[in-house]
């Protein structure tokens, strides 16, 4: 009895660091986020007053609903390219067996690049005075783009450079999957004389499921709270056609010195993607084999 | 405007401080905090950055440890607001603009009152009161001065000759001139015409001189007037100057892109900061066809646009006698000679004067004429930029946004004015 009382003070010391950064470095912040949500700070950040001010001001302005449309258009074009276009790159990395390993390392480098320096490069390639992306276009007889400074093309733009880095990754996930789908299956198929067509859409789609809904809940949490890619190369701009949720927060809280009103913003985007990491939680479950 | 109603607390500061260290001089050690550490917390810009390549002689003159800590400007200042708000003493010595938040930070209490040094210890060759006093004005608050002034900068108008020359053009004399001399360089050159800031955060800086020039004022009896006539005359002249004439994607336009592009060749008339002279002339490629002016006359006059950074410490800075000898030492005319040399407008007005200054601009008519630009700046310029309120960086905000709409084509100057007195005039309230 004694040695197994031992034993689980022992279990519980080795688990006290992971408990304190838990609650140092997870728990307290979004506590104290949510405190300072229901707080009215002056423009010198001096509190004011305290109450649900925050929530009600947020509910009338117009910018906070832009915000949330921006971060679900730019969410949801972001992540169904992702999942084609990495799903597609997983399979040819798969059925390629024989490449070179600098061609499967060249596939997968954009997400190995840090958000900062892939921004600044993106801003150099599609300035429309002076990039590469335009010089191409014109030189093809095309008509040039105004890329990141169009209100139409901005998110769509934005939504490229983030698939473009974020593909490969999605891609190594999915090719995770497909090694591990069992060969009885396919052999089974193959016996059975199904297409090739078939054996995707019946067999590996299905079975690849829990795979992209894993992938899907990773870009997910990234997507929802996108940030670095936009401050490096709009600011939210063209006027405030890039504006999400995430940027309206971080500007009006470290901009503007309105400390409660970012707080309720930060506070109602982790309530989306909490959500959104619940709902691909029961999908998960509901496709696992 | 802002600077007039400190005028007289700020003049009797210096007459003060001119007794006192005379004084105080005869004791000075520049080696008194010898092997203590101060945190400098900087602006990337070509002014921060000069700081930063002659740190290592403030380190041999004083023996003091200097950490510096480098971001771009929007960066540094979320990091010094995280700073300040946790009250931490992380930052001792910091770059600051008195004309965006110096009226922010100097209510919320994150300057030292650097009164007292200025007074009582400063080196014998110093000088005080030889540093700008409109800049010196600028920086004082409640009557405490709170930081000391690096630089004088204000957008100027820089022009190639050779394009003006070839279209048989003329830099126009009037405000309204600029439409008419881009629309002859249009038909006339593949060069852009006219170029400036559209990106909402930055345009106020450039687009106030078409505010006041027109004789527009941004508040008027407590309440914001960006739908009075001169104000809407502004509005519609920069915008349509830059939708007409101006580099496409003009509406993301800050201070690095017309840089490239005029660095580039690629624009007839650049309407930019002073600061970035040496940016701009870098490589030598523009310093044989370019001119530089002051925004022409309007209506209203001419008021333009001139602001100066500072260097503050930190009120939680835990070393402010150390940082005070780092102020010190970036403020001092040896200092700001060599900074001008570099293409850094002095606020003292003797280093303008300094036969190796004078040399230096000799060496080039542009260089003669940006510091002619900039003296008629520092005389006749106003350092209003967005509104005079606590809030002002929030200010400029919503002015920049009335621009970016226009320039998106979004919305008539009506709509653009109306929405930014609504939105503005709720500012002042909250302030």
């Amino acid at each position: 009895m004694k040695v197994e009382h031992d034993h689980r003070g022992q279990m519980a010391a080795m688990s006290m660091p992971a408990l304190v950064f838990t609650i140092g470095m997870i728990a307290f912040p979004f506590l104290y986020t949510i405190w300072m949500s229901f707080q009215s700070y002056s423009s010198t950040g001096q509190v004011t007053g305290w109450g649900g001010e925050n929530y009600l001001r947020m509910v009338a302005d117009g910018e906070f609903w832009n915000g949330i449309w921006i971060t679900f258009y730019l969410y949801v074009l972001s992540l169904v390219m992702q999942l084609v276009l990495g799903t597609s790159l997983a399979l040819l990395l798969f059925r390629a067996k024989r490449l070179p390993g600098i061609v499967r390392s060249l596939f997968i480098s954009p997400f190995m690049m840090p958000p900062v320096v892939a921004g600044m490069m993106w801003l150099v390639i599609l300035d429309p005075s002076l990039g590469a992306a335009n010089w191409i276009l014109t030189s093809l007889g095309l008509p040039p783009s105004a890329w990141l400074a169009s209100p139409v093309l901005v998110v769509p733009t934005l939504a490229l450079i983030d698939t473009w880095q974020w593909t490969p990754y999605v891609a190594l996930i999915v090719l995770g999957g497909l090694q591990s789908l069992p060969p009885s299956v396919y052999e089974a198929a193959e016996i059975d004389g199904a297409s090739r067509r078939a054996v995707f859409w019946r067999i590996t789609l299905p079975l690849l499921l829990p795979t992209l809904v894993t992938a899907m809940v990773l870009r997910s949490v990234d997507l929802l709270r996108f940030f670095d890619l936009i401050y490096i190369t709009t600011q939210g701009g063209p006027s405030n056609h890039s504006m999400t949720l995430n940027i309206y927060g971080f500007r009006t809280g470290f901009e503007f010195f309105q400390l409660g009103y970012a707080g309720a913003l930060m506070v109602t985007l982790s309530v989306l993607v909490l959500g959104a990491v619940m709902a691909f939680n029961r999908l998960r479950n509901a496709v696992e084999w | 405007m802002d600077i007039t109603r400190k005028g007289i607390a700020c003049l009797m500061a210096a007459a003060v401080t001119g007794l006192a260290t005379a004084a105080a001089a005869q004791e000075f050690d520049w080696k008194a905090h010898s092997g203590e550490t101060v945190t400098f917390l900087a602006n990337s810009n070509p002014l921060g950055q000069l700081l930063i390549d002659h740190a290592d002689e403030f380190k041999e003159l004083t023996g003091i440890n200097l950490v510096i800590d480098s971001y771009q400007e929007q960066q540094m200042r979320q990091r010094l607001m995280t700073v300040m708000n946790a009250r931490s003493d992380e930052v001792d010595v910091f770059m600051t603009l008195p004309s965006r938040e110096g009226m922010q930070f100097a209510a919320a209490g994150w300057y030292a009152d650097l009164t007292p040094y200025i007074q009582n210890n400063v080196s014998p060759d110093y000088n005080a009161d030889g540093l700008g006093k409109a800049l010196l004005e600028a920086a004082t608050f409640d009557g405490k001065l709170t930081g000391v002034p690096l630089n004088i900068e204000g957008p100027l108008l820089y022009y190639r000759t050779d394009i003006f020359e070839e279209c048989g053009v003329e830099v126009p004399s009037s405000l309204e001139g600029l439409s008419d001399t881009a629309a002859k360089l249009k038909e006339c050159t593949d060069a852009t015409p006219f170029a400036s800031r559209g990106l909402a955060a930055a345009a106020p800086y450039t687009f106030s001189g078409f505010m006041h020039n027109m004789g527009g004022q941004y508040m008027v009896d407590g309440k914001s007037a960006m739908c009075s006539r001169e104000a809407k005359q502004a509005l519609s002249l920069y915008s349509d100057l830059l939708k007409n004439y101006g580099p496409p994607g003009v509406v993301n336009y800050s201070f690095q892109q017309l840089t490239a592009l005029y660095r580039a060749g690629r624009s007839a008339m650049s309407f930019q900061s002073s600061n970035e002279f040496g940016a701009v002339m870098e490589g030598g490629d523009r310093m044989d066809d370019t001119a530089i002016v002051p925004l022409p006359e309007g209506p209203g006059g001419s008021h333009p646009t001139v602001i100066g950074w500072g260097l503050a410490i930190s009120a939680h800075s835990a070393n402010p006698d150390a940082a005070w000898y780092f102020l010190q030492w970036a403020s001092s005319p040896e200092m700001q000679a060599k900074l001008a040399l570099e293409g850094i407008a002095p606020p003292r007005e003797a280093i303008a004067e300094s036969a190796e200054y004078k040399a230096w601009l000799d060496e080039s008519p542009v260089r003669k004429q940006w510091h002619e630009a900039l003296a008629e700046l520092a005389e006749t310029g106003t350092s209003e930029i967005g509104y005079p309120i606590i809030a002002n960086p929030e200010s400029r905000q919503h002015v920049g946004q009335a621009i970016g709409d226009l320039l998106l084509g979004t919305v008539s100057v009506d709509e653009a004015c109306a929405t930014a007195d609504a939105a503005l005039n709720e500012l002042i309230a909250r302030d």
